[in-house]
C-alpha cells in the first residue's frame, strides 16, 4: 500500500504561482513517480498540468496544501516543497 | 473574465504561418504595437524576448502564453494566433506549439495578471476550445469561436 504524503505551504513570493513558477513546479513534479496534487480552497490542480495550475490563482499570502502518491511521494513532497519555500527560485 | 473582450477581432489571426519562435514573437510586437501608440515594437519585442529567456512559455498541449511587461500601460493586451503547424517553443513537455494567446501587460499589474492567466487557462484547459481554435480558417471565425465559448 502506498502512503499519501501532504503539507501545507505558503505562497511566498510575489508573483504568486504564475505562469513561470507554475511551469517550474510541473517540471518538478513530472521528474519523481508520483502523483502529486495542489489544493486551494475548493480548487485542485494535478501538480504536472500548468494549465490547471494557473487556475488555482494562487497568489502571494495563499496557502496552498500539496499531496503525494507513488513511490517517490516523500520526496516528491519535500522537493516541491522546498521549490515553494524558496519562492520558485525568485528573488521576491 | 470574457477572452472575446480581451482579445478583440483585430487581434485574432487564424491559420498563420510562421516557423520559429523569433518569427512568431516579432508578429505578436507588430500587432501589439499597433494597439499601444506610445511604444515601439521593439521595445515590445525586448519584453516578450527577455521573459522566454526566463524560461518558455510553452505550457504544455501545443500552447504557449508570451508575455512581457510593459511600464506606463493603462490596460492588457491580448491576442490569439493558431499557427498552420506546431513549431518548436522549448515547451515543458517537449511538444510544439501552434496555439499562441499573447499578453503585454502593465507593470505591478500581479494579481489582475494572476487572474487573467486563471481565465485564459480556465478555457484553454479545454480540449473542445482548443480543437475549434485549431479548425478556424480565418481572423472572424477564430473570434467567433471566442464568443462562442465565453456564453
Amino acid at each position: 500500500m502506498t502512503r499519501e504524503y501532504e503539507g501545507v505551504f505558503l505562497i511566498k513570493n510575489k508573483l504568486g504561482l504564475h505562469a513561470r513558477a507554475a511551469t517550474v513546479l510541473a517540471q518538478l513534479s513530472t521528474q519523481f513517480n508520483a502523483q502529486v496534487t495542489l489544493y486551494q480552497g475548493d480548487k485542485s490542480a494535478p501538480g504536472d498540468s500548468v494549465l490547471a495550475l494557473l487556475l488555482l490563482e494562487s497568489s502571494q499570502g495563499k496557502e496552498v496544501k500539496v499531496t503525494c502518491t507513488g513511490p517517490d511521494a516523500q520526496d516528491a513532497l519535500l522537493a516541491i516543497g522546498n521549490l515553494i519555500e524558496d519562492k520558485f527560485h525568485e528573488s521576491e | 473574465m470574457k477572452l472575446s473582450t480581451l482579445i478583440s477581432e483585430d487581434c485574432s489571426k487564424a491559420a498563420v504561418l510562421f516557423n520559429s519562435k523569433k518569427r512568431i514573437l516579432q508578429y505578436i510586437s507588430e500587432l501589439a504595437q499597433s494597439k499601444i501608440p506610445s511604444a515601439n515594437q521593439h521595445e515590445i519585442l525586448e519584453a516578450l524576448l527577455n521573459r522566454e529567456k526566463l524560461g518558455s512559455t510553452g505550457i504544455g498541449k501545443g500552447i504557449a502564453i508570451p508575455h512581457g511587461r510593459l511600464p506606463g500601460l493603462n490596460n492588457i493586451i491580448a491576442i490569439i494566433l493558431v499557427n498552420q503547424q506546431a513549431i518548436p517553443f522549448d515547451a515543458y513537455d517537449d511538444r510544439n506549439v501552434d496555439i499562441f494567446v499573447a499578453l503585454i501587460v502593465p507593470d505591478g499589474e500581479n494579481k489582475q495578471h494572476l487572474e487573467t492567466l486563471a481565465s485564459i487557462a480556465g478555457k484553454l484547459n479545454n480540449k473542445a476550445f482548443c480543437k475549434r481554435l485549431r479548425q478556424a480558417s480565418n481572423d472572424s471565425e477564430l473570434h467567433q469561436v471566442l464568443v462562442e465559448f465565453d456564453k
